[in-house]
């Protein structure tokens, strides 16, 4: 056999293989891959009636959204702080920034602790003490219609 | 049955065996013998088995060789132990949110057997993690990992990460309360790494939180991608091991290396039959625990890894406002790629230990670190007024202003 020959089959069996392997591995990259894309869907979702909101102060919110999990439509039960003053809403994350444990609201100092190192926050959710690194999330939210809507992703 | 003699008396001896000088051919009896084919000869000359077998049984042990090198043998004989209990586990489990949790409480109380054979897979997650620190630590104070062997080191780090992970797949599998926090928390790990992190948490958690496709990925991996990759390493690993010898003592000692077999053997088989039975003692004396099943509305828990990943957890504690990002990143990435360049960042001659002292004093540090911090979190009560993370990841991706 010639070498010529000889390195043109060589070459020819190297692009076959190429191929094979990225017709396996290329599909299957997408379709492991595919939450990837679905990051950030985002609605507005309705979570409470704003006259169930008491003035001044922030308010634990429970709401229950339908959310596609993988194969299955649940259910799923969410909480939030929702702070009124006035016409003024804001929803505070629960989730402390530092390494996510869950605030709780003091209504007599206004202020959100958290359990597990201590973090501090003020009424509004800015840092005041402790190892967060900044303040609670504040989500956006509007109100139509005496409804607050939470937009989140959905 | 008459036997007759078959001319394939050359055909017997494998050219490895020809070439090995300690065979005796002019033996009467073993003329005889290969005159004569046996079941054994028949399948020898088939398979090659007899030279493969001698060999490893001759792999001469260079002298002050002993109890340190039993580890690897009773760490594979766990993760043998670990691969059919395993099996027998994937035929009762189902893995989805609605049944994941029934499934493996039915094999805790209603499956004869069931709690023993998932106490065995529970337990023996605990002892290979000891086995492989034990093993590692031994090559790294022997200096086993120079040339020519800085390949099976790297391989057995791999290995080291491969066990890692099938642990942390592992834990959230049963769907209880603890696995799913657990999981919560350290797939939120990946959301720290700067850039990719929210990414990254979308491909490891199949989508925005932990749910079904998080159930199914982490099943996947865990009995298919996993062993696998577990199973190719370890060939390797074995074929180098073999390929340049045990390293022996730091410094050589006078002597004639003896063979694999009987001596090292049965040191071997000893540490096996310890490191198995205490191993069935655990699954009998303590059953698998099972606690309330997962529930992700139920924020009033507190998320605790599996303790081998304390020392992280508690290091991501005491950082400081701001440094998250050297708990969950920069520490782990570090002592990872510093033990993959370990090989190549000692590059002293010697093996001894006071020859190489920055290297071991670096290492008995990084070792005593990650030693206080895990006893730090295993004696570490959770605080009474616990609350469970708020998922991190609806608030990532939330708008901030
Ligand atoms: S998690 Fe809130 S202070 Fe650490």
């Amino acid at each position: 056999m010639s070498p010529g020959r000889r390195k043109m089959l060589g070459a020819i069996v190297a692009v076959i293989n190429v191929g094979i392997v990225g017709a396996i591995v290329g599909p299957v990259m997408g379709f492991v891959t595919s939450p990837m894309n679905q990051r950030g869907k985002k609605g507005w979702v309705k979570i409470a009636r704003i006259e169930e909101i008491p003035d001044g102060r922030a308010t634990e919110i429970r709401y229950s959204m339908r959310t596609k999990d993988g194969y299955h439509v649940v259910d799923r039960e969410y909480s939030i702080y929702v702070r009124r003053d006035g016409e003024q809403v804001m929803c505070i994350d629960p989730a402390c920034t530092h390494l996510g444990c869950r605030v709780e609201y003091q209504v007599d100092r206004d202020r959100f602790l958290c359990p597990c190192h201590g973090g501090v926050f003020d009424k509004h959710g800015g840092v005041v003490s402790g190892p967060p690194p900044k303040g609670l999330i504040r989500h956006l939210v509007k109100v139509e219609g005496g409804n607050i809507l939470l937009h989140r992703e959905v | 049955m008459a036997r007759t003699p078959l001319p394939i008396k050359e055909h017997t001896i494998s050219p490895e065996e020809r070439a090995d000088e300690t065979r005796v051919t002019t033996h009467p009896e073993e003329e005889l013998r290969l005159a004569r084919p046996s079941l054994r000869d028949w399948l020898d000359l088939r398979l090659g088995w007899y030279g493969f077998v001698r060999k490893n049984l001759d792999e001469p042990m260079p002298p002050g060789v002993g109890w340190w090198q039993t580890l690897g043998n009773l760490l594979m004989t766990l993760l043998a132990f670990q691969f059919i209990t395993g099996f027998a586990l994937a035929m009762y489990y189902s893995a989805s949110p609605e049944t994941a949790y029934d499934s493996v409480k039915h094999i805790n109380t209603e499956v004869p057997l069931g709690n023993f054979v998932r106490g065995l897979h529970v337990w023996g997650s605990t002892l290979i993690v000891m086995a492989v620190v034990a093993h590692t630590l031994r090559v790294f104070f022997w200096g086993s990992y120079k040339k020519p062997r800085e390949l099976t080191w790297l391989v057995g780090v791999f290995i080291f990460q491969v066990i890692l992970a099938f642990s942390f797949t592992g834990y959230l599998l049963p769907w209880d309360q603890k696995a799913y926090w657990a999981t919560v928390v350290g797939t939120r790990i990946a959301a720290t790494i700067p850039f990719v992190g929210d990414a990254l948490l979308y491909l490891v958690r199949g989508g925005a939180e932990v749910g079904s496709l998080t159930l199914t990925r982490f099943y996947a991996l865990h009995v298919m991608a996993l062993p696998a990759a577990l199973i190719g390493l370890m060939g390797i690993h074995l074929y180098l091991v073999r390929r340049h010898h045990i390293a022996g003592p730091v410094l050589p000692r006078r002597g004639k290396p003896v063979p694999f077999y009987p001596d090292q053997l049965f040191k071997d088989a000893v540490v096996q039959l310890v490191g198995v039975g205490f191993l069935v003692y655990l699954a009998l004396a303590f059953k698998p625990a099972l606690e309330a099943v997962a529930n992700p509305t139920q924020v009033e828990f507190a998320p605790r890894p599996e303790w081998y990943f304390l020392g992280l957890y508690e290091l991501l504690k005491i950082m400081p406002s701001g440094w998250e990002l050297v708990a969950t990143f920069v520490v782990p990435t570090g002592v990872t790629l510093g033990m993959i360049f370990l090989p190549w960042l000692d590059r002293s001659e010697s093996r001894h230990p006071a020859r190489r002292q920055w290297v071991i004093v670096t290492g008995i540090g990084i070792i005593l670190m990650i030693g206080l911090l895990t006893l730090k979190g295993i004696l570490e009560t959770p605080p009474p007024h616990h609350s469970a993370p708020a998922d991190l990841k609806a608030t990532k991706t939330s708008d901030s202003s």
